[in-house]
């Protein structure tokens, strides 16, 4: 049995080192992130006052659905806020880590060819996943240890040390979860772009179990292993059983991916894979129809995943745009149609918020599409191509046009399924938003999605190998519309991303009723050039062979 | 027909930053013959390829194909240019057979019986994902896709590292059949053999630069006939000119020794006059040729 673990320490080293600079970026935004925030929120809801203006607003249901829903005393601390507001979010953040380190560890590894020269010295069969799950737990550990550290130095209010460390170790425990789950799919999959599908796919799926749980009965939310972050409630009741409800499944889940492993050959998946075509079907001829045969099923995911988060956002819009449930003399006071006016207002709201987040998240396939222009030529698939009565023109737009119709696509099924399911579940249909909010959510962020695909465009026409910063600007954009408004961010900080540059629409304060079309046209300009300055750059230059 | 080469490579170089990858190609490729293409690991043998595909553009010099600048006109040339590259990447989700249609269909040209001839010659599964495929397969596909094109120009980069004798041996009557159609071919090989049965003519590239160019006959007379002789009087070989290596063989006057090929005529008199009793010459092969450029010359 032994055997089938000899040298795990040392290839767990080779993966820490191979992994260094990821680990260390990640380790750093992490950390920066929650420590910082954390040595920030005494200034940010020190006073009792502070807390009591957020206090409301936390326990609405938007804002349970996009944080969770805690329980805090009545008159919460310091840190019972800042666990409520960052828990689920850097729980998201810390996942997303451990899904793509784990496996780039395992199936990314066996799709170069790696495993195998590995396997062919004297390693145990299980060594390389081994070591890929030695990797998460070291990584989450050092994580968990700054956590639990860092939040002791920030001196918040109502904090123990306790709860500090069940932050830390918490996080810690359910992002393996996540991670090993990873590793499960990398033994069922056969290659690594499934294998990060499918565990997206579930974590997707515990993330909305997680918000409808939480809005309907939060006491359901124990059927989410995300939700499980939630009930470890760290400064008030504080429960170490969800840690260890999420160490025993990690240790199933390895069991399940080591006996999956042992029962599988090298460089194949526990999924068989199928005879395909034996000659291409006539809508394979050119690279946009190769794009397409290819990526598809990623796109229809994207495009599937993301109409469905809006659509389970939408259906809380009965409960959100309810101002009776937390005010009930509302209705005697001012009267139905103040009343209305007020649910509207509270949908609007709500709705603008989330289609900054449906935009940050709708310009991931079309990032990802324009990068992989460059990733196949790395991986000497446009060699072939190339070599053919084909110009760099064609195939860029090929890609770029791919790129952002997936993204528009995506985008516009988000917000449709988001509003329309929403205006659906409303007892009071005039409350709902109209079409002309409709259109208005629409055109006010789809220019963002556009700057950030022309910058992924001028990066890959230009200097390829700094696509990452891409992704970290989209990542700090997001996180400055997701927790803006929360971390009282200032102006400038919530500006710094497209997603900041248009006003907030729908919305119906009377200035700024309109989408600004001024900074829409400019917006525009700026990612049509973009595109054109990426496609002289990609024209010129070298093409990099593998 | 003209007469004017289907390749010609002026002076070419190409530096990535400071390394100079390229310092100095020139030949020229006619229609009708196969050329060889031949030179070490790192030598620049893929690199010039990639300038002639317009991958990557030449720092100087010049290269054109079919009269035509090869980075400004790169589209125009690929339309009657076949390619297979030395490592064969292809889709991991996409079949051999789908593949296949594809490349076929970027070129403007359909699936025919002469490519299911080709599958089957090569002995190719179309219906496996390229993923599961060997490198031998994975060339099959490239080389399937540029058979069943009616290309003016092939370009091979080591095509047959991965394939088995028999699949070799299709590939090289393949590559006579359009020698005889008067097509150009530039084949860049590791196999010398290969080369020395394949091509008319030949370049030997050694970092960056062209150091030889011809056919074998005329590069043999560059080096050394290795001459084995059992002399019936003794004679100091030694003493001549252009003798090289001389050892004594088991009997008495007999000598093994190289000699260069100017010499030679001189060397047989003298041979002559001591009545020859047996004698064996043996040309050098390609691969002495090529040992030669590479180990005598650096020292």
């Amino acid at each position: 049995m032994t055997t089938h673990f000899s040298r795990t320490g040392r290839l767990t080293g080779l993966a820490l080192r191979r992994d260094r600079f990821k680990i260390l970026i990640w380790i750093l935004v992490l950390a920066g992130l929650m420590v910082g925030v954390a040595y920030k929120f005494t200034d940010i809801f020190g006073t009792q006052h502070e807390i009591a203006a957020i206090k409301d607003t936390l326990k609405s249901p938007a804002m349970v659905a996009l944080l969770g829903a805690f329980k805090f005393t009545n008159n919460p601390s310091t840190a019972q806020i800042f666990s409520t507001e960052m828990v689920v979010f850097m729980a998201i953040a810390q996942i997303i880590m451990n899904i793509m380190l784990g496996i780039h560890a395992t199936r990314g590894e066996e799709d170069q060819g790696i495993t195998e020269l590995v396997r062919s010295r004297a390693v145990g069969q299980l060594a390389p996943l081994s070591a890929a799950a030695l990797e998460l737990i070291i990584v989450n550990a050092i994580i968990a240890v700054i956590y639990g550290a860092g939040l002791g130095f920030s001196g918040m209010h109502g904090m123990t040390t306790a709860g500090n460390w069940a932050v830390g170790i918490g996080l810690a425990a359910v992002s393996l979860v996540f991670g090993l789950l990873g590793l499960v799919a990398a033994q069922l999959a056969d290659h690594s772009a499934s294998a990060t599908g499918l565990t997206y796919g579930l974590f997707g799926l515990a993330y909305i179990v997680r918000m409808m749980t939480d809005v309907q009965n939060p006491d359901y939310t124990w059927w989410s292993p995300l939700g499980w972050v939630e009930k470890i409630s760290p400064f008030y009741h504080l429960n170490w059983l969800p840690i260890a409800l999420s160490l025993v499944t990690a240790i199933i889940l390895f069991f399940l991916a080591a006996s999956i492993n042992l029962n599988r050959d090298l460089n194949a998946g526990a999924l068989a894979t199928r005879p395909g075509r034996r000659t291409a079907s006539s809508f394979l001829r050119d690279p946009a129809s190769l794009l397409w045969r290819r990526e598809h099923n990623v796109i229809i995911g994207w495009i599937i995943g993301i109409a469905v988060l809006g659509m389970t956002y939408g259906s809380i819009y009965n409960t959100v745009g309810d101002m009776l449930k937390t005010n009930p003399t509302m209705q005697q006071v001012f009267g139905a149609n103040v009343l209305h006016e007020a649910n509207h207002a509270m949908l609007v709201n709500f709705t603008s918020t989330l289609v900054v987040l449906m935009a940050a998240v709708a310009a991931i396939p079309g990032i990802q599409l324009v990068y992989k222009l460059y990733s196949d030529e790395t991986n000497g698939w446009l060699e072939s191509l190339y070599a053919r009565p084909l110009s760099r023109t064609r195939l860029f737009f090929s890609y770029v046009i791919t790129g952002i119709l997936s993204s528009l696509v995506t985008f516009v099924g988000a917000i449709s399924s988001l509003i329309f399911v929403g205006n659906a579940t409303l007892d009071h249909p005039k409350d709902g938003l109209t079409m002309f909010e409709f259109w208005q959510s629409i055109w006010g962020q789809l220019p963002a999605i556009l700057v950030f695909i022309g910058i992924a465009v001028t990066i890959i026409g230009w200097w390829p190998r700094i696509r990452s910063l891409n992704w970290l600007y989209l990542g700090l954009g997001f996180i400055s519309i997701y927790m803006g408004g929360m971390l009282k961010l200032p102006k400038w900080a919530q500006h710094l991303s497209p997603l900041g540059w248009m006003n907030k629409v729908p919305t119906n304060k009377v200035p700024t009723h309109d989408v600004e079309w001024a900074n829409f046209s400019w917006m525009l300009t700026l990612s049509l050039a973009l595109i054109l300055l990426g496609w002289w750059g990609y024209r010129r230059r070298d093409l990099h062979m593998s | 027909m003209t007469n004017e080469p289907v390749l010609q490579i002026n002076h070419l170089q190409k530096k990535f930053g400071h390394f100079e990858a390229l310092k100095n190609i020139t030949f020229d490729v006619h229609a009708g013959e196969v050329f060889g293409f031949i030179g070490p690991n790192g030598a620049g043998k893929s690199t010039t390829i990639r300038v002639l595909l317009g991958l990557i553009r030449a720092t100087d010099g010049n290269a054109t194909i079919f009269g035509q600048d090869v980075w400004s006109n790169s589209v125009a040339i690929h339309r009657r240019l076949a390619y297979v590259p030395g490592d064969v990447y292809l889709w991991p989700n996409l079949t051999g057979g789908e593949i296949i249609d594809l490349l076929l269909k970027v070129n403007g040209t359909q699936h025919s019986s002469r490519t299911d001839e080709l599958i089957k010659q090569f002995g190719l599964d179309p219906t496996k994902k390229a993923r599961t495929y060997s490198k031998g397969n994975r060339q099959k596909v490239a080389l399937i896709a540029a058979f069943s094109q009616d290309a003016d120009f092939y370009i091979f980069d080591e095509p047959t590292s991965g394939l088995d004798p028999l699949n070799e041996r299709q590939f090289q009557m393949a590559v006579l059949n359009l020698k005889q159609q008067g097509k150009a071919v530039l084949l860049s090989s590791h196999i010398l053999s290969e080369v020395e049965r394949m091509c008319d003519r030949i370049a030997i590239i050694r970092e960056g630069t062209i150091i030889e160019t011809g056919s074998l006959a005329e590069m043999r007379h560059l080096t050394r006939t290795v001459i084995n002789v059992t002399l019936k009087t003794p004679l100091d070989l030694t003493q001549l000119a252009g003798v090289h290596n001389v050892e004594a063989g088991q009997h008495p006057n007999e000598w093994q020794f190289s000699v260069e090929a100017k010499s030679l005529p001189a060397v047989m008199a003298a041979l002559t006059e001591h009545h020859i009793m047996a004698l064996q010459s043996t040309p050098p092969t390609l691969e002495d040729l090529f040992m030669h450029y590479y180990t005598t010359e650096k020292e």
